[in-house]
């Protein structure tokens, strides 16, 4: 039974990293640019084509080409800022769901068109191998993204804490008003924002493939658990976001294991709703906004 | 403005004609078809423009409304042979309960939250509908039982009778949807739309006004949910709360003209032929195209005309045809 418990909780945890990177981005721009990225699932689904092309035509491990996947979609990200986002900033809510749910859109389709409904894998010579301590069963590929993931996040904190960006970042947050008069330009940070978001789905692609199949709808299955997260753990928070991203990966584990295999989602949907019923500001809020 | 008047009463009267003839005059099936397509989903844009586009509460959870209609009418009607006229009332009403609760729920968020609430409350009651097959046959669904002609079950040998009831669906959204407009809740919605802080600064009771705004276009939503059943003969979990009845509720209306009476039928009609369009042309082989398009026109529309096609359409009116007067 405990044993049962604690491999639940390990393989929650482990997947939750990627929830996480996925999350954090969508919370970063939800912080800094004040519109939510409903496409963000869909950059994750191209990071995973990038590492699955480069590993089918050039035999180039899905780890090794996270350094092509995030550079790329980081430039994919400041484009889409620049002439899409850009020009829909505003008090008006309705032009920027509709036009990020539009490029969710067109991502999936064009993907479904381009790479057929197939799924893609990768097999890697880690992809199999697993550690075996005292009963428990921690799979090498997973425990790499994990902590890759976990790694990537902490660069991402220091980069917001020590730089001169990240802080300006931090202050476009908190006030995009005064941030512009105390002279930060906003279109610069709006961009980095949204670049690093794109690059860290892209990582979350890039780390899935050793261990994930790619289709072009996979980007849905963690959009959805970051919405959740990044609503538990407070809107525009990334600590929150990352604490909240590992608790959705354990309940859904916990829901797999304990209520039955296509219940994760349920668990996660019942814990979305109650956080809207009794803290609908989310876990880390503090009272006011 | 007695003539202008005069000139509306005979625009509807012609367009009634042409709308009561087009059955007859077209005979191919696949075309029928279309029209009813074009008919639902004006029906299901109306429903949700009435919360969606005059309160702006931009929902993507209507799939749930439809879903439930469908199932309580299905399931009146198989378990208990009850017609589905009864159970299309009876689904309405079901669907105007769920709308309490979940709008209590989501109605706590704002802005792009709330949009990510009601995704999540249609996908939780199709998992429940998948999940729990005792009273719902699960994920298999059912065909509804074939009858051949029987009216009083809602089921037809022509194609035009089904043409006919959706035609009247959709005349009583346009009907509710033109009182409200004019009347004190359509000013209320709109401020609500606008600065819903602002609105109840000067006394609108935005939380009563959302949760009846919900209720109504939850009972309309429900009420295509049973018609598109018994149109097609079959109900799954996957159908019924399908995520692109929500993405088309809230397409027609955007693209159309959000928050105007006929913004979600011209919608519809513009989405719907191209399809039909793309269809012909390509086949069903290429998976994704309709999508795809449908995107590209959405991003097209709120990149340059975020008013829709009305908005475009009074543009060039008020410029190449009518001057508008100068606002003061």
């Amino acid at each position: 039974m405990w044993e049962t418990l604690a491999q639940a909780v390990i393989n929650g945890l482990l997947i939750g990293g990627i929830y996480a990177l996925v999350s954090i981005g969508v919370t970063l721009i939800f912080g800094v640019v004040k519109i939510v990225n409903f496409a963000q699932g869909e950059f994750v689904m191209i990071g995973m084509y990038i590492s699955f092309f480069l590993a089918t035509q050039f035999g180039i491990d899905p780890l090794v080409s996270l350094v092509v996947s995030m550079p790329v979609l980081f430039l994919a990200g400041v484009l889409i800022q620049h002439f899409l986002i850009r020009r829909v900033l505003g008090p008006n809510d309705m032009p920027q769901i509709f036009l990020t749910f539009a490029l969710s859109l067109l991502l999936l389709n064009l993907s479904l068109m381009l790479f057929s409904a197939n799924y893609r894998t990768v097999h890697t010579s880690y992809s199999d191998e697993a550690w075996h301590i005292g009963g428990l069963y921690i799979p090498v590929a997973k425990l790499i993204a994990f902590a890759v993931a976990m790694a990537l996040s902490g660069l991402l904190w220091v980069f917001l804490h020590t730089t001169d960006l990240g802080r300006a970042m931090r202050a476009a947050s908190q006030n995009r008003d005064v941030a512009m008069l105390m002279g930060i330009n906003p279109n610069r940070v709006f961009a980095v924002a949204f670049g690093t978001a794109l690059a860290l789905a892209g990582a979350a692609g890039s780390l899935l493939m050793p261990f994930y199949s790619a289709y072009p709808f996979v980007g849905q299955v963690f959009v959805l658990m970051a919405f959740v997260a990044v609503v538990m753990g407070t809107l525009g928070n990334v600590m929150g976001a990352l604490v909240a991203s590992l608790m959705m990966g354990v309940a859904e584990s916990l829901g797999i294991q304990f209520v039955g295999a296509d219940s994760g989602l349920i668990v996660v949907f019942a814990l979305l709703l109650l956080t809207l019923a009794f803290r609908p500001s989310g876990l880390g809020a503090r009272r006011g906004r | 403005m007695q003539t202008s008047g005069n000139m509306k009463w005979l625009w509807l009267a012609i367009g009634a004609v042409v709308m009561l003839a087009l059955p007859q005059l077209v005979t191919s099936s696949f075309a029928i078809d279309i029209l009813i397509r074009i008919l639902l989903f004006s029906f299901i844009g109306v429903a949700w423009n009435l919360m969606g586009g005059y309160a702006k509460q931009l929902s993507l959870g209507h799939a749930a409304y439809f879903g439930l209609g469908a199932y309580t009418s299905t399931i009146m009607q198989v378990n208990y042979g009850i017609s589905p006229w009864i159970g299309m009332i009876a689904g309405g009403m079901v669907a105007m309960l769920a709308s309490l609760p979940i709008g209590w729920l989501c109605f706590r968020l704002r802005g792009p939250y709330f949009t990510i609430a009601t995704i999540a409350t249609a996908q939780v009651l199709m998992l429940i509908f998948l999940k729990f097959r005792d009273f719902a046959w699960g994920a298999e669904g059912t065909t509804i039982p074939n009858l051949g002609s029987a009216p009083l079950m809602m089921q037809f040998e022509e194609k035009s009778s089904y043409y006919y009831v959706v035609l009247g669906l959709l005349l009583v959204g346009l009907w509710i949807t033109h009182q409200i407009e004019k009347s004190w809740i359509g000013y209320y919605l709109v401020a609500i739309g606008e600065d819903e802080d602002a609105a109840e600064a000067i006394g609108v009771n935005a939380p009563k006004v959302k949760r009846d705004i919900y209720m109504i276009s939850a009972f309309l939503t429900a009420l295509a949910g049973t018609f598109y059943t018994q149109y097609i003969y079959f109900i799954d979990p996957a159908t019924a709360f399908s995520f692109s009845v929500s993405i088309e509720a809230a397409l027609v209306s955007i693209v159309g003209g959000i928050g105007t009476l006929w913004g979600p039928v011209i919608g519809t009609v513009l989405l719907e032929t191209t399809s039909a369009l793309l269809q012909s042309w390509l086949g069903s082989s290429v998976g994704g195209i309709q999508l795809t398009v449908y995107s590209l026109i959405l991003m097209a529309v709120i990149l340059w005309r975020p008013t829709g096609l009305i908005g475009f359409a009074t543009d060039v009116y008020h410029r190449y045809v009518r001057r508008k007067p100068a606002r003061a």
